[in-house]
């Protein structure tokens, strides 16, 4: 009796430390979203306190302020990661399917390139996108992500199709498919779950990129919202606290509505990425 | 081997390509000229006439000795010397002077308005004038000084300039509009430039030279079709072109004289002075005279520059035709073997999957365009003084041995050890003990919930996370003195990040509690895959919780271990974010990483080339982790 006590104990003990665990880990954001709703006297003056009354003005002025690194980084994403689906899905289809002279030399030269850390191409990346005239327009993050974010995707793709059954391929193939039909007709609904994984990494990433763009967009209009975070409290003369901190939580609804769509697929590529390394 | 050799020939081309620099040979200081305003050098080169800010006109011998000067009662404006060795000057005090080759005055024309542009081809048969508020373009006779002809141009002039060989006449207008007249004052055509005009020049052969205020200079051909650009540093003050039209050259307000060839490789560029005011070729085009704003005229000698330049691209042009003969001829023997040994067939194959290759090459053109490419250019400028839209030289490795010496690099070399120690002991311990909890909460639907709950941090965008901490730390509104002063430790409060003593540690304590969701479903992936049967028998052989942690957890969780280091060390040594937001690398220097002095070499300093250094030595870096890692690895599963 006592042992099962002591196991529910024990089990109460692990649930209250992940309990305590988890809400500090979430103190950032309940801080958020308290604050959100402060005005700055409400947080110089009763600081613990909560929001009374809710100022949801602060919310208001937010969007207005934001609203367009937004609308720009989510278009930039979307458009990113729609291309790296796109050169993944080809390039991990003819990898893992297609036998051809130099196949392994050419896989090599995409495997070299993972080494190859972003701090080393960085400054060289900004001149060459300068001097094709490049920066300072959407492209600059489109070009990069697809360009950058290809790699790994064509190696996920590589793993996820090898899996997949030859004679499925071959079955349309008799029946008189052509190529690109087999491809866009059977590959592709085959690898819908490696194409979630893939948008979805791609999205968050271009969306939480900050030095890329700081580096490469001035024009404030085409900004992303990493960068827009840090500047728009100047830009539009904002010193309410609350209004920055409304700013970060509708920052954060791109974000929330992807991974409730999508956290499954986010932690599978994740992980998946971990083991394949 | 045949590599190698390739590489070193690829770089000699590369190497010849970077301007060459010539040093001034003379100098001359005009005392009391102020800027110099124009320069005109006698077709037989022995005599260059220099109009000044100081209204005054010089002659000087190509020796360097004055022969003469003239004075004006204010600004002269345009110098132009004939071959009869006459000179005119145009001033602002509304005249146009003529002075024979001794000094004394020819004439005198009263044009009742400041002159503020003349042209004179070079035997005086043309001469052209823009006054202030005409909108004609005004011709004289050089024999009297009388006026000619007067052309409508129909809106405000700023520059005019008549070929040497007096065939054609170009007009620079306040709208930045060229318009090209034929000698007999006919406009053929008219173009825009891309911005306001500064300086025009035409050649003998009608091509256009124009300066912008852009920092471009445009060039044009007879028919007014735009050639090319040149890019200077800053606005254009000045361009002339060679008597023969093969070389331009150009001065800009960053005190840059620059000689570009035709089809704008630049050949040449000094920097003497802070502005540039005017350039002019001698009729060889062998030296160059060169005014500034504080009255100096530097002549350069050029000719050995121009003729080297164009003798390189001789070399070069035979060097590419040799090598294109060679890998032919290369092409042609490896056809031969292959068709010997019977190994033709590989094309045939190549050619059936041409369908793949063309899939292929999107993806490979990018990366080899936008990875593959900046990744050499990194490493090549490494070695470079490499400056936007200027100069790169070779300076071998003295970026490396800067960075030895660079206090931000040394201070951050530590404080980057600091991190990486306290960076992997936060992202290995708290995720595991997390992992852990997890692993032996006994509901299924608890471990799920639990998971769940640690991910939903991500939602934060990464920079809407930082500005919070930033927020937290702050000295009077932050939650970390309001929680000090909660719990009674008012006296504890700090400006945690405006202390050089604390802003690292609290830029460390960022992202309390530590459980990094990679690290965590890493870590729990792994236990789950320990398998059941060997977690009971241990168990039946009575060993406790910790021993099973201990003896069997952790040695089966090496491979994770592994893989989580070595991603933790790429990317604290890559990671500047965090630094940059929150405190910018101050106070001082206490927050300093090597790549947030690699961003600010390139963002503040705009050098590129200590940038690319500071690059490749964290490449290096990482390379060498990951290469001793795979060792490690292979070693282990052996």
């Amino acid at each position: 009796m006592w042992i099962r006590n002591l196991l529910h104990l024990r089990q109460l003990a692990i649930v209250l430390l992940l309990a305590l665990l988890v809400f500090l880990t979430l103190v950032p954001i309940l801080f958020m979203l308290f604050s959100s709703l402060k005005s700055n006297a409400q947080i110089l003056g009763n600081f613990w306190g909560l929001p009374a009354p809710a100022k949801w003005a602060n919310y208001q002025e937010a969007f207005a302020s934001i609203w367009r690194y937004i609308v720009n980084t989510v278009i930039y994403a979307v458009a990113g990661s729609v291309c790296v689906m796109l050169l993944s899905a080809v390039s991990g289809y003819i990898f893992a399917k297609k036998t051809f002279p130099g196949k392994e030399l050419l896989f090599m030269l995409m495997l070299v390139m993972m080494m190859v850390p972003g701090i080393l191409t960085l400054i060289p990346s900004y001149v060459l996108y300068e001097n094709l005239g490049l920066t300072n327009t959407p492209w600059v993050i489109i070009v990069s992500s697809a360009a950058g974010g290809q790699i790994f995707g064509t190696f996920l793709c590589r793993t996820f199709m090898s899996g997949l059954p030859s004679e499925l391929f071959e079955a349309a193939r008799m029946d008189g498919a052509t190529e690109t039909r087999v491809f866009f007709q059977v590959v592709v609904p085959l690898s819908l779950p490696i194409m979630a994984t893939l948008f979805i990494m791609q999205s968050v990433g271009v969306y939480n990129d900050y030095v890329w763009p700081l580096l490469t967009i001035q024009d404030s209009r085409l900004q992303v919202i990493a960068v827009g975070l840090t500047i728009f409290t100047k830009q539009f003369g904002i010193t309410d606290m609350g209004t920055q901190f409304a700013a970060y939580a509708i920052s954060s609804v791109p974000l929330l509505l992807i991974f409730s769509f999508g956290m499954k697929y986010y932690i599978q590529g994740m992980t998946q990425g971990a083991l394949k390394l | 081997m045949r590599r190698t050799a390739w590489i070193l020939f690829a770089f000699a081309l590369l190497l010849g390509m970077s301007p060459q620099i010539a040093s001034a040979q003379a100098q001359w200081s005009l005392e009391g000229a102020g800027d110099i305003t124009s320069i005109s050098v006698a077709e037989d080169g022995s005599r260059v006439a220099i109009g000044s800010h100081g209204a005054k006109t010089y002659v000087y011998g190509s020796d360097g000795r004055p022969i003469f000067q003239a004075a004006a009662n204010n600004v002269v404006n345009a110098v132009d010397l004939l071959a009869d060795g006459t000179l005119l000057a145009a001033s602002d005090d509304r005249h146009l002077y003529a002075y024979d080759a001794s000094g004394s005055k020819l004439w005198d024309a009263d044009l009742k308005r400041q002159v503020k542009s003349m042209s004179a081809s070079r035997d005086g048969g043309v001469i052209a004038l823009v006054v202030q508020r005409n909108n004609d373009l005004l011709f004289v006779d050089g024999k009297n000084g009388e006026q000619t002809n007067a052309v409508p141009i129909g809106t405000s002039m700023r520059f005019t300039k008549v070929a040497g060989n007096g065939e054609w006449i170009i007009v620079a207008s306040g709208d930045q509009f060229v318009h090209l007249l034929d000698k007999t004052g006919k406009t053929l055509l008219r173009f825009g430039a891309g911005g306001q005009i500064q300086a025009i020049d035409i050649s003998d052969a009608g091509m256009t030279a124009v300066g912008t205020k852009l920092g471009e200079v445009e060039l044009f051909d007879a028919k007014g079709k735009a050639l090319r650009k040149l890019k200077t540093r800053d606005m254009v003050s000045a361009v002339a072109f060679s008597k023969d039209g093969e070389t331009v050259a150009v001065s800009d307000l960053s005190g840059y004289f620059y000689i570009f060839s035709p089809n704008g490789k630049k050949l040449w560029e000094t920097k003497a002075g802070d502005t540039g005011r005017a350039v002019a070729f001698d009729a060889g085009g062998k030296t160059l005279y060169a005014g500034t704003d504080d009255g100096r005229v530097l002549q350069f000698d050029t000719g050995s520059v121009v003729a080297k330049a164009k003798s390189d691209a001789r070399i070069r042009m035979l060097v590419w035709a040799i090598a294109s003969v060679a890998a032919l001829a290369l092409i042609y023997v490896l056809l031969r073997m292959m068709k010997k040994n019977d190994k033709l067939g590989v094309f045939r194959e190549i050619w059936r999957s041409k369908w793949v290759y063309l899939g292929l090459a999107p993806s490979f053109l990018l990366i080899f365009l936008f990875l593959y490419f900046p990744a050499f250019s990194g490493l090549f400028h490494s070695l470079y003084k490499w400056q936007p839209g200027g100069r790169t030289t070779f300076i071998g490795l003295d970026n490396f041995r800067r960075m030895i010496h660079d206090p931000y690099v040394t201070k951050g070399l530590g404080n980057l050890v600091i991190l990486i120690v306290t960076g992997l002991a936060k992202s290995l311990i708290p995720p595991l003990i997390v992992a852990e909890l997890i692993y032996h909460l006994r509901s299924k639907r608890m471990q799920y919930g639990f998971r769940t709950a640690f991910t939903a941090s991500m939602v934060i965008p990464g920079v809407a996370g930082l500005l919070i901490w930033q927020n937290f730390y702050d000295p009077n509104l932050g939650l970390f003195n309001n929680f000090l002063e909660l719990i009674g430790l008012g006296s504890w409060t700090h400006g945690w990040l405006g202390d050089p003593k604390t802003a690292l540690w609290a830029i460390i304590f960022m992202g309390f509690p530590f459980v990094g969701i990679l690290q965590l479903l890493v870590f729990y992936a792994g236990l789950l895959s320990i398998s059941g049967e060997l977690i009971e028998s241990a168990k039946i052989d009575g060993a406790s919780l910790p021993r099973i942690i201990r003896s069997i957890h952790l040695p089966l969780l090496a491979g994770q271990f592994k893989f989580l280091i070595i991603l933790g060390l790429i990317g604290i040594i890559q990671d500047f974010n965090a630094i940059m937001i929150v405190t910018g690398g101050g106070p001082m220097d206490s927050t300093y990483v090597p790549a947030l002095q690699m961003y600010y070499a390139a963002t503040k300093f705009s050098d590129l080339g200590y940038a690319s250094a500071l690059g490749v030595s964290m490449f290096a870096i990482i390379l060498v982790i990951t290469i001793v890692n795979m060792k490690f690895i292979k070693s282990a599963e052996d």
